[in-house]
């Protein structure tokens, strides 16, 4: 097991130190707690109204619970102090079996209290995922480009459990828990206040141990987690970059980096331990000195005759219910401080407005003819940097444009205006002489067919990867789509047919493959307008050929608009924009733009490599 | 889980049993015996201390009650170390407060060293060891491993599974002893005190026991299933947002919430029912302890009554049984943490038991100097049994020539790459540099005399300067840009925020295909070496900039073997030889020229490149059979 041990190059080693900590990964820059505050609250008390009746049951048997528990311990010191410390059995026999059934009565109450806080938990985590769910779907594309992948799904879980810790245990744990010391505190000071007196001084040191500590053990806690992710991101890059590795034999140094990682995460975890190595004693001790002045005081009162045996017992016993209730309030504490940090991400979420959405009077479109127009249409992601300037152009039904053009000529901005995915922000996109903007977006969307130029595919059969565009389609359709493609053998080709697995993000496909399903995809809801950015990929010569047959399919009788990187699409457009900066700068078909020997001309002498 | 059960990944090629992985997980233990003993003693002391302790209340309560009462028994002092009688009530009172803040506070130092301790022992001695060991393991495994298990499941190796490992020693051997040692010495203290009281009062505790395990072996799948539902629904969030664009563009957006909706309501209700499970447990378990208590409120009340127990050893008995109630439950938690430790165990084992089949030899051929001179003799290669990539493939090359390497998806291009570096070695023939069998040369030197450009770049979170000197962490600032140079890429750096030292982000995404390619080309050429594989480098590259990767790979050929896997004729046309490869053999071999005088695979790709359609059905009938 000692693998590492041999071969140590102390100067590779001292390279790679320091280098593998710096670091920052996706999300170590949100605060994990915010102070409370009665806004916030007041929204979740708000949200939580859909579960009225389970939040009014819920309060009802939290504050039963309240006083249930301190009142179990008050009977077994009741029965220690009285019956039992006098002699008396038959007593002490009744005082069992009323504790008995008190405690049966105070369980069977927990169960429910319990049980529904959960449900109650349970069922706003279910609303707000749902809700947030809803509400990143309904948001238009630009606020995708903006957030991580990971944020999404950081807000719908760690967020939302804290939300969870707030509504479930925060508050009913921390009323079970306060009605549980007050209870004890007005029962000790009915049966001696000075006594009372003294273990309240005790309080607010408990408070501030508690407090001190929670904080920085959160803050330990959160450089653990950091440090963790830094070393498993490193494992990822480790283990998908394997072949790198050894084909550029780093696997030593690469220990060396790792071990760096791990120690870094180790002397986190040990900060951890080391403030709960001191925390808990402290809690523990206090209990003990208070245990030590009990028995000073009590002990002095009782033997001049102040004070009872009966009181002395009864504050041993209800001191440790006080006590106790103490740090569970101050962990609570420091829930609701991270629940609020999770609440206000949560709710920041669902707050933010679209930059756009249809209109009220948006118009559901009838069937398309086809016919696209930009009217000087300009676009821009950010103020003050255009990406398309004043561009102007038709297409008539049934038309191909190809677009051509270097890397941020605007070309895919162009086909995400005719998609609809943005709205110009100037000028005018008309389809079929509509506004885009005053267009019902799902009845448009559901005629336009886009075959993406990452070619993505969602987790799950070819069948439903297909069928995703138009999700009433019958199996027979799916398989018409595939047929009319002329691609019926490639799928029955893959090991399962139409019931192939395609791995997460297509994974268990090749390119070619993936492609050809996105096209089947395009091509099932029959769409007007076909929408094409062509993977920049090259692939093997015969599943080029297929995918050409295919495109060649797929455009034909559709208004098309495609980013074209093979000279056969190109050749066969109706029309060719070649952008430059956001403008157009030739138009015209093949022929014509090679006589011209512009911009277009160099460009397809540097693809025929001539 | 049984051994001969398969894990959830199917890896496990043949478990090792139970036992076998529990003797290894002890002798793991053993390893770190030293700190074992000490926090095991060190808890023993403290719990030796707490028990008491605990009796010092109790005492307390019997001397005011010996005082006020008439007729009340004396108490009874542990260990014979009762007080001198001339010491009136209120000193004992005072020596019995000091005595217990004393013990409090020794206590507390104590419990601060063991916890430091056994942070120690499983954050510093046994995990690190245990992780550096398997990552250094997993980086010198053979690609046949990393083909045959997904990255997800090994990643958790290192990760989750070594976690899982080691809480077999704090979690199953500390806590397991601590328990053990616990309900001996709670139960042999209450029995001392009054052994039936003691028998009376326990007599209920294996009914506990019983209902913990059974609880726990029927929640763990359950937890199991959660978990997995959560793991649904969060990877329709990922696939949701990740595939947006395509989403938005089908109007598709409602299907895919209700997808979402139906996911989410599968993990409310599953849980549910775990909640109904969870919420009768915990208050039944709680009402089982609290008979205890009554048990012992009412025969020790009797006792009391009868003076055959004193008031205040009733009062720590209360203590004594909340504790050992405490420990019964812990039970049921060592024995879930036992079986999680040994699967997690198993699975760590098998990556360090693992066979590294790719291996320097023992006595390797170290040469002073590489010329370059690649041969393959009747090379033959499979990945299993009826998976034949290569077949009987022969060929040689000149030092300094270039060779490309045509064919379609699952043609063996890659592979036939893959074998010159020793990814793999070949299942039959042999393949010859400079004159020598590669499996007698050393691997290190071989490795660093094959440069390799991927098809996806595969840049590393570091700075520009680091990525180029990945084979060579070492090299100084003027190597660096030399190689940055030679693959035209040492520009684009300089234009960068922080030219050479700016970081380049998970998976490089800040920069675009031909330019990671480009840098991919530096980090192959920085070590000089005599072979360079480029394995379809402009495979993920916008058409754009394709050229510039092509001038990169230009200059950087220059005087070595090279072998490039190429699909566009720009790339074929520069080769001194071209393959043609399908299913496994070589179909076609010679130069542009003459392979375009014969009508075939070649010609046909040749001539659709070049805007020639006719072939194009042609084509794509002929690659289907």
């Amino acid at each position: 097991m000692n693998a590492r041990a041999v071969n140590v190059d102390p100067a590779l080693a001292q390279v790679a130190k320091g280098r593998a900590l710096r670091f920052m990964r996706d999300g170590s820059d949100e605060p994990v707690q915010r102070p409370i505050s009665w806004a916030m609250v007041r929204r979740l008390y708000d949200y939580s109204s859909r579960h009225k009746r389970l939040r009014a049951l819920l309060f009802v048997f939290v504050a039963i619970r309240a006083v249930q528990v301190p009142l179990v311990t008050w009977i077994i010191g009741k029965v220690v102090g009285g019956p039992i410390a006098e002699g008396n059995f038959t007593n002490v026999l009744w005082g069992v079996a009323a504790f008995v059934g008190f405690e049966l009565f105070t369980e069977i109450v927990c169960i429910y209290r319990s049980r529904w806080a959960m449900l109650f938990g349970e069922a706003i985590v279910h609303d707000v995922r749902n809700d947030m769910h809803r509400h990143i779907m309904s948001m238009p594309l630009s606020f995708f480009q903006k957030r991580k992948v990971g944020r999404f799904i950081s807000r719908m879980t760690s967020d939302v459990d804290a939300v969870r810790t707030g509504v479930q245990d925060v508050v009913f744990v921390s009323v079970v828990q306060a009605g549980q010391a007050i209870v004890g505190a007005v029962m000790m000071a009915y049966y001696d206040w000075k006594l009372f007196l003294v273990m309240l001084a005790l309080v607010p040191i408990l408070w501030a141990i508690t407090r001190y500590f929670r904080s920085r053990l959160i803050q330990a806690y959160r450089q653990v987690q950091e440090s963790f992710s830094r070393v498993t991101a490193t494992l990822v890059e480790s283990v998908t970059g394997i072949r790198v590795i050894q084909g550029f034999v780093r696997e030593k140094y690469n220990g060396y980096l790792f071990e760096e990682l791990i120690v870094d995460h180790s002397t986190y975890n040990m900060q951890v331990t080391k403030q709960s190595a001191a925390f808990l004693p402290l809690l523990e001790f206090n209990g003990q000195l208070f245990l030590a002045v009990l028995l000073v005081l009590g002990g002095f009162q009782a033997l001049h005759g102040d004070v009872s045996l009966a009181t002395i017992i009864q504050f041993l016993f209800m001191s440790n219910l006080f006590f106790s209730a103490i740090p569970a309030i101050g962990g609570q504490y420091t829930n609701a401080l991270t629940s609020m940090a999770g609440a206000e991400r949560v709710f920041d979420l669902l707050d933010t407005k679209p930059d756009w959405s249809d209109t009220p009077s948006a118009q559901h479109l009838p069937t398309l003819k086809g016919r696209v127009e930009f009217r000087d249409v300009s676009f821009e992601y950010a103020p003050g940097r255009p990406v398309l300037r004043n561009v102007s152009f038709s297409a008539e039904p049934g038309q191909t444009i190809a677009l051509v053009g270097p890397t941020g000529s605007g070309k895919s901005t162009l086909i995400k205006l005719v998609g609809r995915l943005y709205l110009p922000s100037t000028g005018a996109v008309l389809v079929d002489g509509v506004d885009s903007k005053e267009i019902h977006g799902e009845s448009f969307a559901h005629q336009v067919g886009t075959v993406p130029q990452d070619n993505f595919l969602f987790s799950g059969t070819v069948r439903e990867n297909i069928r995703m565009s138009r999700p009433e389609a019958s199996d027979a359709d799916v398989e018409n789509a595939v047929r009319s493609l002329g691609l019926w053998d490639l799928v029955s080709e893959l090991p399962k047919g139409f019931d192939t697995d395609v791995g997460e993000g297509g994974g268990s496909l090749s390119l070619g493959q993936r492609q050809l399903i996105c096209f089947a995809r395009a091509l099932l809801p029959d769409p007007r307008i076909i929408i094409l950015d062509e993977a920049t990929s090259s692939v093997d010569a015969v599943t080029e050929a297929r995918l050409q047959l295919a495109l060649q399919k797929l455009l034909a009788g559709r208004t098309s608009f495609v980013i074209a990187h093979r000279l056969s699409t190109i050749r066969h457009a109706d029309t060719i924009l070649v952008m430059r900066d956001g403008e157009i700068i030739e138009r015209g078909k093949h022929a014509e733009l090679v006589q011209q020997k512009g911009a277009y001309f160099e460009l397809h002498r540097q693809f025929i490599g001539g | 889980m049984s051994p001969k059960e398969r894990s959830p990944d199917g890896l496990t090629a043949e478990a090792a049993s139970n036992a076998q992985v529990l003797l290894r997980l002890l002798k793991l233990a053993w390893r770190h015996r030293v700190r074992c003993l000490l926090v095991l003693s060190l808890q023993s002391l403290l719990l030796l201390l707490g028990v008491w302790g605990l009796s010092f209340g109790g005492i307390g309560v019997d001397v005011i009650r010996h005082h006020l009462q008439a007729g009340a028994p004396l108490p009874r002092w542990p260990l014979g170390l009762a007080p001198p009688a001339s010491l009136d009530t209120w000193h004992t009172l005072l020596a019995l407060s000091g005595l217990i803040l004393a013990m409090a506070l020794f206590r507390g130092c104590l419990t601060y060293v063991y916890s430091i301790q056994a942070g120690k022992l499983v954050h510093m001695d046994v995990v690190p060891a245990v992780r550096a060991d398997v990552y250094a393991k997993l980086q010198r495994l053979s690609f046949r491993f990393f083909d045959a298990h997904a990255s997800g499941s090994i990643i958790n190796r290192v990760t989750r599974d070594v976690q899982l490992l080691r809480s077999f020693v704090d979690g199953v051997v500390i806590q397991g002893v601590i328990m053990a040692l616990s309900l001996l010495l709670y139960a042999a203290y209450m029995f001392l005190t009054h052994p039936g009281l003691t028998a009376a009062s326990l007599i209920l505790s294996p009914v506990l026991a019983i209902i913990t395990n059974r609880f726990s072996k029927w929640a763990q799948p359950e937890y199991a299933k959660n978990r997995k539902l959560v793991d649904d629904m969060v990877l329709r969030i990922a696939e949701g947002t990740k595939g947006i664009h395509v989403l938005k563009v089908f109007g598709q957006e409602r299907k895919e919430h209700e997808r979402f909706v139906e996911r989410n309501l599968a993990v409310k209700e599953q849980q549910t029912a775990i909640f109904r499970a969870v919420s009768v447990y915990g208050p039944s378990v709680q009402f089982l302890s609290q008979l205890n208590v009554a048990v012992l409120l009412g025969y020790g009340g009797w006792l009391v009554c009868e003076k055959e127990l004193t008031l205040g050893s009733l009062i720590v008995f209360t203590g004594l049984l909340q504790q050992f109630g405490v420990q019964v439950r812990t039970m049921a938690t060592v024995v879930d943490v036992l079986q999680q430790s040994l699967s997690g165990a198993r699975r760590v084992f098998e990556v360090l038991d693992a066979q590294v089949e790719v291996q320097s030899p023992s006595a390797p051929v170290r040469p002073s100097r590489i010329q370059g001179a690649l041969k393959f003799e009747n090379v033959s290669f499979a990945f299993g049994p009826e998976q034949a990539a290569l077949n009987d493939i022969t060929f040689e090359l000149k030092p300094g020539q270039c060779v490309a390497i045509l064919g379609g998806t699952g043609s063996g291009k890659s592979t036939l790459l893959s074998l010159i570096p020793r990814f793999y070695d070949p299942t039959a023939g042999r393949v010859l540099l400079d004159g020598v069998d590669l499996r007698s040369l050393d691997l290190d030197i071989l490795r660093r005399n094959v440069g390799v450009v991927f098809q996806e770049s595969l840049l590393f979170s570091a700075t520009v300067a680091e990525n180029i000197a990945f084979g060579k962490p070492d090299a100084s600032q003027g190597d660096i840009e030399r190689a940055a140079k030679v693959a035209r890429v040492h520009d684009f750096i300089m234009s960068l925020p922080e030219g050479y030292n700016t970081l380049l982000q998970e998976a490089a995404t800040n920069l675009s295909g031909g330019q990671k390619q480009r840098i991919a080309i530096a980090r192959a050429i920085l070590l000089e070496p005599a072979i360079l594989l480029l394995d379809d480098p402009t495979a993920s590259v916008d058409p754009d900039t394709e050229h510039e990767v092509l001038e990169a790979v230009d200059s950087a050929t220059a005087n070595r073997t090279t072998f490039i896997v190429a699909h566009r004729l720009s790339t074929l046309r520069r080769a001194d030889i071209i393959l043609v490869l399908k299913d496994g053999r070589i179909v076609q071999r010679g130069t542009h020229a003459e392979l375009m005088e014969q009508s075939g695979l070649y010609s046909r790709t040749a001539r659709l490149q070049t805007g020639d359609f006719d072939d194009l059905g042609l084509l794509a009938s002929g690659g289907i059979s």
